[in-house]
């Protein structure tokens, strides 16, 4: 009698899968499910908050993509999604484009203006490199609420709702459908694209990057593309934004916004698609958490209630921190140390007993 | 293995403690983690009285906006303990559920669609990047949306069918003040600065028609933006000076225009100051201080000081609470009457014996005309073809460090 103990793989496409394991393919399965089920339970405001972590998945797939995995600091997210928002919006509004296609148009002129805002990354690093996207953020800023001809200033723009079939697709429940789908498609983009050639070469470019020129990656072509891939999914966000909420105003793609997408990063975990994902999912559902605690504790201590508000952004900071300091692969890591605890259940390792010996 | 083990222990003894602690934060974080995800799952909580009005509302306690929105948001809150105290609307009492949105859009969004999805029958909003980020779905949820923000779109149904602004709007004030400059100005071509906030909050005294009127009245006039944040406005004031302008209007809160203010006078600047809705309170004063001695402000809600049935229900309110109208500027009695008006709508539905629906109450509203805000602001009167209510006010003055009606009633000339 044999018993297998641990995953054998006979062929090499089954040890290369995206997902080798089977306990792997019983979460995405059981995940999958949940994604499926919860629209019919969930109200409309929980849906609406689903919606925004969804489009917050790709803003911040995005952004890892060019942060976590390239590791090239950028500041301009706000004005990367507005020129996604406004593009799409634009382009439906003024050209009568369908909406899908001005997506389309809106992720490729993004990637085109987040390329030729990282040019400066192949003189700048770390620091004067965040300077330089903070230019691009600022400028990007100015444009639109100055730009009046095209942007209409600081009016807010209506757009037409999109329609699929005669299907409206900006309702919470339907939008859902879309939203879910794009941010399943993001990350299954991403994630292939670091088993991939060029991911490896961003990966190498974030690590040490002369080492990675000296073995034959191009760096100036690579943190282009970076780059250009990263704003690609940003314009996308930005894009789903405008069409979802049918009004783009700019108040919506400030400094403010940018760095929040950082914080997502940050306690997602840093080069992780999982990360991106809880990052956006923690940053999001954190303001209606303290929110709900909020209103949980107004009966009963009424004080303390009237002064979470001002708490609130201290909240928001010391996540950052905490995470920064005892967690900084974020809660990607997290998940990776409940999943390690549980590969070896109830048998583990323990340190401390074997320092005894 | 063994050696590795030797130089972690030499290592360890130094930093054990740290390391411990270091243990201990992670397991905080997990926790916390773990816990967040609990809470975050459990804030759905409905409330059992099937009887009580809920009305959503969101302020700014915590954002750009908040010298104004504290005061705002008290109003609001004042109002509804108010009526309840007095049995509420026509027997029902006020729920209302409020929160701070800090001046973020996507938080007001959050908000209004949770206020909603639990049952509001109006909605109370604040900034006007929110109001009008809000705009398609209010009129899609049908809810009757109140702003703090007095752009004038926002009082057009034809755009924003929802949507109701009960005091003059910014461009109806801008008009008032610039006609007031035309008419006492004597000889020579006014010259006039429009100190605004960049946002659409600021340029919408001056894109709503403003420009066209100041064209019209033979007035030159310049806009200059206030950035967010800015303690010194001397480049400002040196263009201005060199323009040679008589008048500068500020569209900002009160924080920004007494900084102005203050740097004017700093610097000798002679001309006449106006604050419009947002700056014409009691705190510019405050934060002024001798700066602000006649400074003219346009005045749609009459600050507490006033001695009109409006305030003096205010002021009774504040004393039985023990509170002091001290120190409360006119936001109060903005928030305090709008939520009045609103009121008003929802009883006639409900005296009429209809279903508090957002589409009776809409009908409602509209159905007011010359209702009396307590004379605090002009007899508000609205349409199914204009969700603006009033288009008069008065314009006030600071004279010894108090705002004193300048002028009575006066109506916004036509664009």
């Amino acid at each position: 009698m044999s018993m297998e103990c641990g995953v054998f793989h006979t062929r090499y496409e089954s040890d290369m899968g995206l997902r080798p394991r089977p306990a792997q393919r019983i979460r995405l399965a059981v995940l999958a499910v949940f994604v499926l089920v919860f629209p019919f339970l969930a109200s409309s405001y929980w849906l609406d908050l689903a919606n925004q972590v969804a489009i917050a998945t790709v803003g911040a797939i995005g952004l890892n993509i060019l942060v976590g995995y390239t590791g090239q600091i950028s500041l301009g997210q706000g004005a990367f999604m507005a020129i996604g928002a406004y593009t799409a919006g634009l382009l439906t509004l003024n050209l009568g484009v369908p909406w899908g296609a001005s997506v389309f148009c809106a992720c490729i002129l993004t990637a085109v203006a987040g390329t030729f805002f990282g040019l400066p990354s192949l003189r700048l690093k770390g620091l004067y490199l965040a300077i330089a996207t903070l230019a691009a953020q600022e400028i990007v800023e100015w444009g639109m609420t100055h730009w009046t001809a095209v942007t209409g200033g600081t009016e807010a723009i209506v757009l037409p709702a999109p329609r699929i079939f005669g299907l409206r697709l900006n309702s919470t429940f339907n939008f859902y459908w879309l939203a879910v789908l794009t941010a399943a498609g993001t990350a299954l983009f991403a994630a292939n694209l670091f088993r991939s050639r060029i991911g490896r070469a961003f990966e190498a470019v974030r690590d040490q990057d002369i080492a990675a020129s000296v073995i034959g990656v191009d760096l100036f072509r690579t943190k282009l593309l970076a780059f250009a891939t990263s704003s690609f999914f940003v314009g996308l966000a930005g894009a789903m934004i405008a069409f979802y909420r049918n009004i783009i105003t700019w108040e919506r793609f400030t400094l403010n916004t940018s760095i929040v997408y950082l914080a997502m990063i940050i306690v997602g975990g840093l080069g992780s698609i999982r990360g991106s994902f809880l990052g956006a999912a923690l940053i999001t559902l954190l303001p209606a958490l303290i929110t709900n605690m909020g209103r949980a504790i107004q009966d009963t201590a009424p004080q303390a209630a009237s002064l979470l508000p001002y708490g609130q952004q201290a909240v928001f900071g010391i996540v950052i921190i905490l995470f920064l300091v005892f967690e900084p692969r974020g809660l990607s890591k997290l998940w990776g140390n409940v999943k390690d605890y549980f590969h070896v259940w109830p048998f583990a390792y323990r340190r401390g007993e074997n320092r005894a010996n | 293995m063994s050696e590795t083990d030797g130089v972690q222990a030499g290592v360890g003894r130094r930093t054990a403690g740290w390391e411990r602690a270091l243990a201990g934060g992670r397991a905080l974080v997990a926790a916390g983690a773990a816990m967040l995800l609990c809470v975050a799952c459990g804030g759905d909580g409905a409330d059992a009285d099937d009887n009580s009005i809920k009305v959503g509302a969101i302020f700014d306690l915590t954002g750009p906006t908040a010298d104004v929105g504290t005061d705002y948001g008290d109003g609001v809150r004042g109002f509804a303990d108010w009526a309840n105290a007095r049995g509420g609307i026509e027997g029902r009492p006020i729920d209302l559920i409020f929160q701070d949105y800090g001046y973020q859009v996507d938080r007001a969004e959050q908000l209004y669609s949770q206020f909603v999805n639990e049952g509001a029958v109006i909605f109370m909003g604040w900034g006007t990047g929110d109001t009008e980020a809000l705009r398609m779905r209010v009129a899609e949820d049908e809810i009757p949306f109140s702003s703090a923000s007095l752009s004038h779109r926002l009082g057009d149904p034809a755009e924003a069918p929802y949507n109701f602004l009960l005091a003059t709007t910014y461009s109806d004030q801008f008009r008032i003040a610039l006609d007031w400059i035309a008419r006492t100005h004597g000889e020579g071509t006014p010259i006039v600065a429009l100190m605004h906030n960049a946002s659409p909050f600021g340029l919408s005294p001056a894109n709503q028609g403003g420009i066209e009127f100041a064209r019209a009245r033979g007035i030159d006039l310049t806009l200059y933006e206030m950035p967010r944040g800015a303690v010194d406005f001397t480049a400002e004031f040196s263009r201005i000076r060199q323009s040679g302008a008589q008048y500068v209007v500020f569209q900002n809160t009160s924080g920004p225009a007494a900084v102005a203010l203050q740097n004017a006078r700093s610097l000798g600047l002679d001309v006449t100051f106006f604050c419009l809705n947002w700056c014409s309170n009691a705190q510019v004063v405050r934060l002024a201080g001798d700066a602000a001695e006649g400074l003219m402000g346009t005045m749609p809600y009459a600050p507490l000081s006033v001695d009109v049935p409006g305030t003096r229900v205010i002021r009774e309110y504040l004393e039985s609470r023990g509170e002091s109208a001290e120190g409360k500027t006119n936001a109060y009695t903005q928030g305090w009457w709008t939520f009045a008006a609103f009121a008003e709508g929802m009883r006639r539905v409900l005296a009429e014996g209809d279903e508090l629906t957002g589409a009776n109450i809409k009908a409602a509203l509209e159905t007011l005309s010359d209702y009396d805000m307590g004379g605090v602001t002009a007899p508000v009167t609205l349409t199914s073809t204009n969700h603006r209510g009033s288009g008069g006010l008065r314009i006030f003055r600071v004279e010894d460090g108090a705002w004193v009606p300048f002028t009575d009633f006066v109506q916004a000339p036509a664009s």
